[in-house]
Order: C-alpha cells, then sequence, then structure tokens
C-alpha cells in the first residue's frame, strides 16, 4: 500500500521528493474534497496526509468521515490542529486532563 | 417511563422485573468495558505524547530545509528532482480489534533510500537538495508511526465517549425510571390487596348483622 499526499503544491513537493506518488495538488476548495473522494475510494492507500489548515476547510460531514476512517488511515500535520484538540477530547472523555 | 404511563398489574411488574435485571447486566458490562477501554488508551496516551512532539519538530525541520532548497536550487530545481524520485514507500495496513474498536496496525519499509536510489543526478543538484529529500522521509516516517497511534487514540476516545454515555444514562436514568415504576406497582397491587380484603371483610360483617 502506498501513502498519498494532499494539500498545496509547496506542501506536497517535499513528499514527492521522499518518494510518494500519490501526491495531488488542491489549490481550492473544490478540487481538495473532489480528491479526498478520490483517495477515499483507493484502495491502494493505506496513508492519507493532509495539511491541518486544509482539514479545516473541508466540509464537516466529509471531516467526521476522514476522522473515523482506518482505511485509509488519516493525518493532518502542521499549523494549528483544528476542531477538537487531543487536549480537549482526553478532557471530555476522560473528564480529567491528561495530557502534559 | 412516565408513572401514569404505568398499569399496575401483575405482568407488567414481571416484565418491570425481567428488564430491571437486563438493564443491571447491560450496566455491568459497559461499565466493565468503559474501564478496559481506559487502560488500553493510558497505554496508548505515551506513546501519543512523544509521537506528536517529534512529528512535529520533524515537519518544521523538514519545512525549514525545503524553503532552504528552493532559495538555492529555485524552485523548478527542487521540483525536477522531486519528479524523478522512483522509489516508492510502502506500507502494510492491517486492523486489529480492541474491545470492538477497530484501530490500524501500520508497518513500513524502506522509507529511507540511499543516495543514488532517490533517482535524480547526483552532480546536476546540490547537497541541500539531498538534506531537504532526508529530512521528509524522516517526517514521512514519523508520520506512518504516528498515524497508528493518533488514529488509535482518537477511536479509543470516541469510543470510551459513547461507552461512558451508556453508562450514566443505564446508572442515573434508565435503571432509577424502572425501579421507581416497580416500587409503583408494588405499592399500587398492595393497595388493591388490601381493598379487596376489606371489602370482604365489610361484606361478612354486614351479613352477620
Amino acid at each position: 500500500m502506498e501513502i498519498a499526499v494532499i494539500g498545496n503544491s509547496e506542501f506536497i513537493l517535499g513528499f514527492r521528493l521522499a518518494g510518494i506518488r500519490k501526491t495531488y495538488a488542491a489549490e481550492n476548495e473544490a478540487k481538495l474534497t473532489e480528491y479526498i473522494n478520490g483517495v477515499l475510494g483507493d484502495n491502494e492507500v493505506g496513508i492519507l496526509v493532509l495539511n491541518n489548515s486544509d482539514m479545516n476547510r473541508i466540509p464537516g460531514r466529509l471531516r467526521t468521515q476522514l476522522e473515523n476512517s482506518v482505511k485509509p488511515t488519516v493525518i493532518a500535520i502542521g499549523g494549528e490542529e483544528g476542531g477538537l484538540s487531543m487536549r480537549e477530547r482526553i478532557k471530555r472523555s476522560v473528564g480529567v486532563d491528561l495530557w502534559k | 417511563m412516565a408513572l401514569r404511563d404505568v398499569k399496575p398489574t401483575r405482568s407488567e411488574l414481571i416484565g418491570l422485573k425481567r428488564r430491571i435485571a437486563l438493564s443491571e447486566r447491560g450496566y455491568k458490562i459497559l461499565k466493565m468495558k468503559r474501564d478496559g477501554l481506559i487502560l488500553e488508551f493510558f497505554k496508548v496516551l505515551a506513546d501519543a505524547k512523544d509521537s506528536r512532539g517529534e512529528l512535529l519538530q520533524k515537519y518544521q525541520r523538514a519545512v525549514e530545509s525545503m524553503a532552504l532548497a528552493n532559495t538555492v536550487e529555485g524552485a523548478i530545481g527542487v521540483k525536477s528532482a522531486a519528479f524523478s524520485v522512483k522509489e516508492v514507500p510502502q506500507i502494510t495496513l492491517t486492523s486489529k480489534n480492541i474491545m470492538g474498536v477497530v484501530v490500524p496496525k501500520i508497518e513500513s519499509s524502506k522509507v529511507r533510500k540511499s543516495l543514488v536510489d532517490r533517482g535524480y543526478g547526483i552532480l546536476g543538484t546540490t547537497s541541500i537538495i539531498d538534506e531537504t529529500a532526508t529530512s521528509f522521509e524522516e517526517l514521512v516516517e514519523a508520520i506512518i508511526e504516528s498515524a497508528e497511534i493518533e488514529t488509535t487514540m482518537k477511536r479509543l476516545l470516541s469510543e470510551i465517549e459513547s461507552t461512558k454515555r451508556r453508562v450514566n444514562a443505564l446508572e442515573f436514568k434508565v435503571i432509577p425510571e424502572l425501579s421507581e415504576a416497580r416500587d409503583f406497582i408494588k405499592m399500587r397491587l398492595d393497595e388493591m390487596e388490601r381493598e379487596e380484603l376489606f371489602r370482604l371483610k365489610k361484606i361478612k360483617a354486614r351479613m352477620k348483622a
């Protein structure tokens, strides 16, 4: 299986340098959604890497779908963490602030 | 269940008792599940903290070296190097089940490559490109590692939350309401029995007189 990266052209360039072939340059929101849907339907993709700022831009329903997806596993990096941060999630679920 | 909807009959009482027993059993099992999930969560927590920090650090380093490479080589130079890389990092993704929560398990192979394997000409590019490629390879490794851990964390957390909700709903809402209804029916049945007895006594006394 492979890794897929979706983001602006600057974001994906480095990943291409690391050898990742499935990089998609999405410059606007419509393209972003289109590529994400494409990757979700691709059986060969194991991990989907997104930029955090892009993650915040996509529609809520798709975001929930991404967050709950195991195949492919979705991870957002860089910038501010969108939505509920891990810390808040832990606070809400366990009731105690265990992060740090 | 509002009390006025409860019919004070014996069959209703039996049904209610059955439902209470079932709810209590479910409550116990769910409570155990919640505790188990929290234990699993603690196991992942330490790893997650480390991996997130590492990922952030590596990302920053990668972005920095990318910017440097862009300045030295120019955007075209970096792009041409990037598009000639041929080796694709391969991963194997399987899923694992932790108490009904499906979490990914990822193994990777050959993310890091030697200079020769990268595909772009060594003579035509500067060492900055190599450094950038190395830092991005490291970043990809970190991503693969934390993708597994983070998704596991997220799924465990949401499962813990919903289980906790269920446990609390059973403990503070469902079981108390059912017990209240049961007590009401019991009281009502007893009351009806006493009325009946009193009526019989009254009739008996009237017949004697």
